[in-house]
């Protein structure tokens, strides 16, 4: 069964959701993740927690080195999510997706994710706090936002 | 809106958690979407209603966004020190990541709605973030003695002409003003004003004085839109708070 986030409606409903303000986290983005180590992670999600203050979902990733990690994934508050698209079961235990993201500044197999590339291809926004959160809207199978790097304005 | 209701609708129930439900009695335009430009609904005393969910035009991590152009935040030394050594560590001791109460100026300024109610003698600020409310005696009573101060203080409102004025002290200087760390402290006084320009649009100032970090009083300026056919979701910020515990800060 697809995800039910209907994303063939969404596109034009993003833009309903442009004047909303930039996603902002419970916390300080920056104390916690490093917007310069961007990561890219393709794997299969072993766990989903749609909880406050901000979804985590767990993928297995497969290194360079041939042996899998189990990473943590944090997305914005489900709250913000719910309203751009997002449901609680938008993202399923078996779903192989590509995830963008900053990693944390610990170094743990930890990343704040800026896009999600779905099973299907389709890619939605995650609602970062971090750069990458002015982003509109980002390209399927890749992930790539459409605007990233910059600061966004209530820095 | 309709699209994603069409969409919503394909996979059941067509308005989970009351999302896309239509509001009763609010006016409308021709194709049924919320007439944000209808004139301002008046209680019966023929003050502005201010009763509806309201959203920030933007979410302020850092409150300065709203300066006038060309205004600066009037740190004292102590102030600038104490906001100075937040911003180095990028807020990482910011107590609202580990869920406790933010500042008002940024608790009115975030990404999430906030309802207010309107009713004689008392206008309640419910808000989405955090599920946290706040109570603004509008009956008259003065701010009380406080020998027990509060994160969010105590709040008293008035009319001036059709703004809304709402004064508050008794803080107890915990609250950082926005995740980017302007302090405060337990001589905080704020004062907002809401002004609704019609029915789907509101002004507000606020104004920060706390003589002791910062060297006269401060204003800035943010809007809200109405929100109709939606309803507040519930936020429990404990239910899985794990930033805390690795804001390493740099």
């Amino acid at each position: 069964m697809r995800p039910s986030l209907p994303i063939a409606a969404c596109v034009a409903c993003m833009s309903l959701f442009l004047f909303a303000p930039a996603a902002q986290a419970h916390h300080s983005f920056a104390a916690e993740f490093d917007s310069t180590k961007q990561v890219t992670l393709k794997g299969k999600i072993t766990k989903v927690e749609w909880t406050n203050p901000h979804i985590y979902f767990y993928m297995d990733v497969l290194g360079a080195d041939g042996k899998s990690s189990n990473w943590a994934i944090e997305a914005g508050a489900p709250n913000v999510l719910y309203r751009q698209g997002w449901r609680p079961d938008s993202l399923k235990i078996g779903d192989q997706v590509t995830v963008i993201g900053s990693r944390a500044r610990n170094g743990m197999d930890l990343a704040n994710a800026i896009s999600v590339v779905l099973a299907d291809g389709r890619c939605v926004l995650a609602g970062t706090s971090g750069p990458g959160g002015t982003a509109t809207e980002c390209a399927p199978n890749t992930g790539a936002p459409n605007a990233q790097g910059a600061t966004a304005p209530r820095n | 809106m309709i699209a994603v209701v069409a969409a919503l609708a394909a996979s059941p129930p067509a308005y989970a958690q009351w999302e896309g439900y239509p509001t009763p009695g609010i006016p409308r335009l021709p194709d049924g979407k919320p007439n944000l430009s209808a004139p301002l609904p008046r209680t019966p005393d023929g003050k502005p209603d201010l009763s509806g969910i309201w959203q920030s035009t933007r979410g302020a991590f850092n409150i300065a966004i709203g300066l006038k152009p060309g205004e600066t935040v009037p740190f004292n030394a102590k102030g600038k020190a104490i906001f100075d050594e937040r911003r180095d560590t990028n807020s990482k001791d910011d107590p609202s990541a580990r869920c406790l109460p933010t500042g008002i100026p940024v608790r009115n300024q975030l990404n999430t709605p906030m309802k207010i109610i309107q009713i004689p003698g008392l206008t309640v600020f419910l808000y989405e973030s955090r599920t946290t409310y706040r109570q603004i005696l509008t009956d008259g009573r003065p701010l009380p003695k406080v020998d027990w101060p509060a994160w969010a203080g105590f709040s008293i409102g008035r009319w001036e002409g059709d703004t809304f004025v709402v004064e508050t002290a008794g803080f107890n200087g915990k609250a950082w003003l926005d995740q980017a760390g302007h302090p405060s402290t337990s001589d905080l006084r704020l004062t907002e004003r809401f002004t609704r320009r019609d029915f789907g649009h509101m002004d507000m100032e606020i104004t920060i004085d706390d003589p002791n970090v910062y060297s006269r009083p401060w204003t800035i300026y943010g809007q809200f839109v109405l929100k109709a056919d939606t309803e507040l979701l519930e936020f429990i910020c404990e239910e899985n708070e794990r930033d805390s515990q690795f804001m390493v800060g740099k």
